[in-house]
Formats: structure tokens, C-alpha cells, sequence
């Protein structure tokens, strides 16, 4: 039988070299750093602080709308404590959930009432007896800081609050770099807030005892039952110059 | 040390560097020359890179001498100078983009551009610590540090769990910790994170960088170099600069955040020679209006195609011979059919064009004249982005982009002075300035004034943009009437007047009207009648 010329045609054996022959050595390396366990853990605890606050909302802001009432931030807080009691968390975690609030990405609304009995719950139940949020660059001003912040805590806050700040405080020391707005210190019971600068209208209504310190200006005091306010150093309550709700 | 000795560690360490790499277009790095480096600030600087061109400094590797084998020092610096261009920043884009998320945190300048140079390093360092087998650890453990970099050499110890000689955090007192601690949470290598995570970066580092900055004033200013390299625009080349501004602007879409970025970098794209027309140049250059290039790059990312018409006797430019398309190179030049269809350095060709000699009839572009509506009732370009002005960039760029010449006449009431005229030019950067001006007040065309602009032009385009708020808008849809110039009018938004105009006007075979509402609609617009282009039995 008689083969074809093609048949018998031998191709060079060296004809194609693989491209990419030199990678068949590289070893590409992917080395397990801390870094990537620090941002998984962060992750978790993170997921679980949202889920919690967004079942908060589901109870008490059902129609996304929340009162500020004695009542509704006293249930809020105890639906608030069941949730955070279940979570392992640092402070930074709750720094980093006051900044994810305002990522609509993360968390869909940001109502500050709940968001702030939330907030207040976390600090109140953390780990460290000091916590530092540095929130100067947040764009919302938290409503409800520090509430029933408990003797032996301590609570630094670099940036401005929103009204209702260190309410029902038991204890505590809640330290504000920054402004505070109306009914700071409302109903507090003892402790110590120190305002950097200005606060608003109906300072340390119905406040019960403890002291508030405010470097800048007060803008009215409530009615207040017990307890002390300095404006700048200077006792202003109790004392004869100032009036519950004058406003200068 | 000897600079030829290093030049030829670097030679023999080179092709194992670009393999660990993955093979990164980057040319072999050289030694700094003796009479390069005669300023003192810059021996603490071992890395320097311009373009793409990574330059190591041997009175740096000298003094690492006694406490790194020289090797390491080297390889260690170019791995991290590589990993700038293979990973972060990766283009000037991103570059931008991470300082103006810096810049909102720490409001000011110069503490912004240092945030984004240290986030952009410990993101380059990191990634090597993790994807590639590198001296970069050792490195630091060595280099010189001030307040920041104590935070960020912690940092690393934390992220990376090696000891690079740094005291415990806790001895260094409970702000550092804190920090440290704070910083160790940001996802440096998440790409898509970046944003976020430089804003977080920034506000847990700026009190240390404050205070560093306070103490450097009060040393009368001089700050200490950054050993790794300096991170500014002299490491992008022009087409990168170009193409990562026309990113930035397509992106973002705001003109004040645009202005904002571009007026801070204003001084190096000056020294680097940066123009708005034709991109860098040599020399100093002139100030940069910012809203001008605003609307330049954001135009550049539009193409609005041009129907072209016979024109008699012009000396033509056609498609004459390729030539490599190169990254930034305009696409509208691309032939497909020799480039496969894909858009590849090495593979994408482009036409170069010739001017023809032959006479007759030849098909081409006309000259423009873009009547542009610059009144109260339109936005003011310079506050806000301007969809008028973006259109009428994106018809200067058609007709600029053809060889054609625009003219401009803008105008808001133009009879009570409210006008200003710009001859047929090709200088694309009068043009915009022209467009950009704004006027405000009332709105009315002064016909004596476009007459002469049209007169004896036989092939001549109008461009129109405007709300059709025109007092005397009868008077313009009369003079539309008796030309048989090609027309495309633009309206921005719908109401009773623009109404009027279409029912006038719209039957008009040489008239073609169209509505922006969005951004989106622009390159809807299709100038000189592109329908009858594509279906010639429509035409007269």
C-alpha cells in the first residue's frame, strides 16, 4: 500500500514552545496575614450589630416612625439590651456601626431615636469600662447618647449629639467634644456629663441628681429637681440667675 | 557605594522581580547619577518614580548598608514601587479619587494628599506582604520614622503578626493603641472598600498627623521625605493624566468636587507642563481653568456622530496609513477592521490621516456655529453641571475631531449687550472658554449679530442650545425659515416655548430638534441628520 506524501512528511519537533512555559514554576504566594482574620471577624460582629438594630426597628419603629416618649425609649432599650447581650463586641465595632448608619448600603434607615437607644445599649453593655467614638466626621447628629450610662463607665464622644443626650444617666460619665442639643441630661439620676461646647433648650429637665458641665453656652435650662450645672466653671444651677427655659 | 555596582545588583535581580510580578510593563530601573542627587532633603528618599520610570537612590542603599544587605534593600524598594503600578494606585484615577475621600475627612490639603500617600502604601505593602515573597518587612523594620509612621509601623506588625522592631503599642500610650487598633480594621486589600476605608483611615490618623504638622511648622516647615517615594503626578504619564481626569469627570459627574480636586493639584499639573489643549506640554504651564476641563473630559466621554456632506475643493483629511494605538489614544481613530475589534495596545491600529490634493468633490465636515443659551433660565456652568454646555462641548468635539472650525455665539440678552462672539477657530480651549461664560438676565437673540456669521458660508452648520425662553423667538423661527444651513436645535427641557418651536420648525427637512432632560439623552443628539445618512431615500 502506498502512503501519501503528507504521511511521510516528519514535522520539526520544536516547532511550538508554550508561551507560557515559565509559569509552570511560578509559585504564587497567598499568605494568610492577620489582617484578613481581623476583617472576617469585624465582619460578623458587624452583621450581627445591624441585624440586631434592624430587628429593633421592626418592633418599635414598625411604620419607621418612633415617638420619643418615656415609654417607647424605656421598651426600645430593653428590646435594644436582649439583642446586644447576644453579641461579642469592642468599641470600635460600635464606631464603625455609627458610620455604617449613614450607609445606605448597610443599613437601609438610620432613624436616630432607635438608632441611638441602640447605640447607648451597646456602650452600656461592652467589654471596656471606657469607650471613645469618634464621631466629629458623621454627618447626623445621634439622637439619645449615653443613655442610662451606669456608674463605672465612662463615654467620650468626639463630635456633636443630638437631642435627648446622656438622658436617665445612672452613674455614668459621659464626656461630649462637641455640642449637645435640647433635653441633655433629662431625667438623669447621678453621674456627670461634661459638654465642650454649647448645648440646647430644657438642659437637665427633671433631673433627679449628678452634675453637667458646659464649656461653652447653655441655651436654657428645664426644670430641673436635683442636681448641679456649671456654664464655663460657674454654678448657674442651683442659683438665683437663671430661670427654667430662659432663653438669651 | 559604586552606582555601577547597584546598577548591576539591579540588572541581575530584575527579570526574577518582573517574574514575581507577573511581568508588569515597566522599564528596568536605574540609579540616580551623582549630579542628580545633590539635594540633601532627598537622601532619605530610596525610591523615586517618574512616569514609569523607577530611579533608586544609592546614598540611600549606603546608608541601609550597615543594617540590610544591599540586595534586599533594592528588591525590597522596587517591589513596593512596582506594586504602585500593579495594584495600588494602579492609575491616576484611583489616585484622585482616594484623595478626594481623604480630602473630606481631613478638609484640608496638604494632610489629605499625606493621607492618600500612606493608605496607598500600606494597600501596596500589604499586598506584597501577602501575594508575593518579599524584603519589605525587613525593610521597615529599618527605616526612619516619625509620629505617623510609628502608628502605621505598628499597624503593620498587627496585620502583618511580625515583629519589626516597633515597642508594644501599649507602651507607646493608649491614643497610639487605640489607633492601631482602629486602623487594623479597614479592609486594605478590598479594592472595592477603598472609599470607605481611606475616610476611615484618614479620621483615626489625622490627630497624629495634625500633630505632626504643627510640629514640622514649628521646625520651621521642612518635612521628612518619605523613604519609599514620594507619591505625586510626576509617577503618571500625559495620556494617563488625560484619561484618569476624564475618568474622574465621567464619575463623579459634579463639577465642584472636580473643580475642588483639579485646583488642588493645580500646582504640579502646572510644573509638570499639563495644558488643557493637547494635554502636557514642556515648561511651566498657565493656570488651569478647572470648570473648562470639567466639561472637556466629561465631553470626551460622549461621541456624537457628524454625517458628513460633499464639500467642494477642500483640502480634505482622509485615512492615509496605521499606526499603533497607544492606552489614552482617542478610539475615534481606531480602524476595527484591522484591530480584529479589539481595543489592545500591541494590537489596535489607528488611521493616521493626510490632507488630500486632488479637486472636486470630496465628503467632509463643515464649519460650525453653536448659538449657545446662556440666560437666567439656564444653569450656571460654573456652579453646577450644565447640560448646554456639556451638549455644546460634545458638538465642538464632533466637528474639532473632523478638522472643522467652531464658532461660537453665546448669548443670554443679546441686544442690551449679553453676547459674546467667538470667531470660526480650531483652538478646542477658546471655544470652551466661550461656552463656559454665563451671562444671566433675560434671553433674546440679536439676528444682526448671526448674519454676518453666516453670510457667505455655503456649507455651515448651526448649532443651537437653549430652553427656547427667547423673547423674540419668533424673529429666530422666521430667520430658521429662510436658511437652508443644516440646523440641529437642542432644547433643554419641555415647555410651551419649545413647543411652539417644534410645531414651527419641525417640519423643516433641514432641521433636526431634540430634548435633553438627562445627561443620558446627549449622545441622542445627532448632528447634521443622521436618519437621512443611514436612509438616503428620505433625502430631497
Amino acid at each position: 500500500m502506498k502512503t501519501s506524501p503528507l504521511q511521510k512528511k516528519v514535522w520539526p519537533a520544536t516547532v511550538a514552545k508554550n508561551p507560557f512555559e515559565e509559569f509552570h514554576s511560578f509559585a504564587a504566594q497567598n499568605e494568610d496575614l492577620p489582617l484578613d482574620r481581623i476583617v472576617q471577624d469585624t465582619e460578623v460582629v458587624m452583621d450581627r450589630i445591624r441585624h440586631g438594630y434592624e430587628k429593633l426597628l421592626e418592633e418599635e419603629a414598625k411604620e419607621l416612625v418612633w415617638m420619643v416618649q418615656y415609654n417607647t425609649i424605656i421598651k426600645a432599650y430593653e428590646v435594644a439590651e436582649k439583642f446586644v447581650l447576644e453579641i461579642d463586641y469592642t468599641a470600635e465595632d460600635i464606631e464603625d456601626f455609627c458610620f455604617a448608619l449613614e450607609n445606605r448600603q448597610k443599613v437601609p434607615y438610620l432613624i436616630p431615636g432607635p438608632a441611638g437607644v441602640y447605640i447607648s445599649a451597646l456602650c452600656n453593655y461592652a467589654k471596656e469600662e471606657e469607650i471613645a467614638l469618634k464621631l466629629s466626621e458623621l454627618k447626623t447628629e445621634i439622637n439619645l447618647l449615653g443613655f442610662r450610662l451606669p456608674k463605672g463607665r465612662r463615654l467620650v464622644i468626639d463630635g456633636d449629639t443630638g437631642d435627648f443626650t446622656g438622658i436617665g444617666l445612672e452613674g455614668g460619665e459621659l464626656s461630649v467634644e462637641g455640642n449637645a442639643k435640647n433635653w441633655t441630661g433629662a431625667g438623669m439620676r447621678s453621674g456627670k456629663i461634661l459638654i465642650e461646647k454649647n448645648i440646647g433648650l430644657h438642659t437637665g429637665e427633671w433631673m433627679m441628681g449628678g452634675e453637667i458641665y458646659v464649656g461653652g453656652r447653655v441655651r436654657g435650662l428645664g426644670n430641673i429637681v436635683e442636681g448641679k450645672v456649671f456654664e464655663r466653671d460657674k454654678l448657674i444651677y442651683p442659683g438665683k440667675a437663671r430661670y427654667p427655659n430662659i432663653y438669651y | 557605594m559604586e552606582e555601577k555596582g547597584l546598577q548591576g545588583i539591579i540588572d541581575e535581580i530584575w527579570p526574577r522581580l518582573k517574574k514575581k510580578h507577573l511581568y508588569p510593563e515597566i522599564p528596568i530601573p536605574r540609579t540616580k547619577v551623582a549630579a542628580d542627587s545633590s539635594d540633601d532633603e532627598k537622601e532619605g528618599v530610596g525610591l523615586e518614580m517618574k512616569q514609569k520610570q523607577m530611579t533608586i537612590n544609592p546614598s540611600f542603599v549606603s546608608q541601609m548598608k550597615d543594617k540590610m544587605p544591599e540586595r534586599q534593600v533594592v528588591e525590597a524598594l522596587l517591589d513596593h514601587g512596582i506594586t504602585h503600578y500593579t495594584f495600588c494606585p494602579w492609575d491616576f484615577h484611583t489616585h484622585l479619587m482616594l484623595y478626594a475621600e481623604a480630602k473630606r475627612v481631613m478638609g484640608e490639603k496638604e494632610l489629605a494628599k499625606r493621607v492618600a500617600n500612606y493608605f496607598v502604601d500600606v494597600i501596596a505593602d500589604t499586598h506584597c506582604v501577602k501575594k508575593r515573597f518579599t524584603e519589605i518587612p525587613e525593610l521597615h523594620r529599618y527605616l526612619k520614622r516619625g509620629k505617623a509612621e510609628e502608628v502605621i509601623a505598628s499597624l503593620y506588625e498587627r496585620i502583618w503578626g511580625m515583629d519589626l522592631g516597633i515597642a508594644p503599642p501599649a507602651v507607646k500610650g493608649k491614643e497610639h493603641e487605640a489607633t492601631v487598633r482602629r486602623l487594623a480594621r479597614i479592609p486594605y486589600l478590598d479594592r472595592s472598600r477603598w472609599k470607605e476605608s481611606i475616610q476611615k483611615f484618614g479620621r483615626s490618623l489625622k490627630p497624629f498627623l495634625v500633630e505632626e504638622e504643627k510640629e514640622e511648622e514649628n521646625q520651621g516647615g521642612k518635612r521628612e521625605s518619605n523613604p519609599q517615594g514620594e507619591h505625586d503626578l510626576t509617577h503618571y504619564s500625559s495620556e494617563e493624566i488625560d484619561q484618569g481626569l476624564r475618568d474622574y469627570a465621567g464619575k463623579t459627574m459634579a463639577l465642584s468636587e472636580f473643580r475642588d480636586v483639579v485646583e488642588d493639584f493645580s500646582e504640579e499639573l502646572k510644573e509638570a507642563g499639563y495644558r488643557l489643549e493637547g494635554g502636557m506640554g514642556r515648561g511651566r504651564g498657565t493656570p488651569i481653568d478647572a470648570d473648562v476641563l470639567f466639561y472637556m473630559k466629561l465631553a470626551e466621554n460622549y461621541s456624537i456622530p457628524l454625517r458628513k456632506i460633499d464639500l467642494e475643493q477642500k483640502g480634505h483629511l482622509h485615512p492615509y496609513s496605521h499606526s499603533p494605538w497607544e492606552v489614552g489614544s482617542p478610539f475615534q481613530e481606531v480602524d476595527v477592521w484591522t484591530s480584529f475589534g479589539k481595543i489592545m495596545p500591541g494590537v489596535t491600529q489607528i488611521w493616521k490621516k493626510k490632507e488630500g490634493k486632488g479637486k472636486g468633490k470630496i465628503e467632509g465636515a463643515p464649519d460650525c456655529l453653536i448659538a449657545i443659551d446662556s440666560s437666567g433660565s439656564m444653569m450656571n456652568p460654573r456652579k453646577s453641571l450644565s447640560y448646554a454646555v456639556l451638549g455644546a462641548a460634545c458638538a465642538t468635539d464632533a466637528y474639532l475631531r473632523n478638522g472643522s472650525k467652531v464658532g461660537v455665539y453665546n448669548f443670554s440678552d443679546a441686544p442690551m449687550g449679553g453676547k459674546d462672539i467667538l470667531n470660526y477657530t480650531d483652538r478646542r480651549e477658546k471655544v470652551y472658554h466661550s461656552l463656559c461664560k454665563y451671562f444671566g438676565g433675560g434671553t433674546a437673540l440679536d439676528l444682526e449679530d448671526l448674519v454676518p456669521l453666516i453670510q457667505g458660508r455655503k456649507h455651515l452648520d448651526l448649532f443651537v442650545i437653549t430652553d427656547m425662553k427667547i423673547t423674540n423667538l419668533e424673529a429666530l423661527i422666521g430667520f430658521f425659515g429662510q436658511i437652508q444651513n443644516r440646523i440641529t436645535a437642542v432644547h433643554i427641557g419641555e415647555n410651551p416655548y419649545s413647543a411652539r418651536f417644534e410645531k414651527a420648525v419641525g417640519r423643516k427637512k433641514n432641521i433636526d430638534i431634540f430634548t435633553v432632560k438627562r445627561k443620558e439623552d446627549i449622545p441622542h443628539i445627532v448632528l447634521g441628520n443622521i436618519r437621512e445618512y443611514f436612509n438616503p431615500t428620505h433625502r430631497d
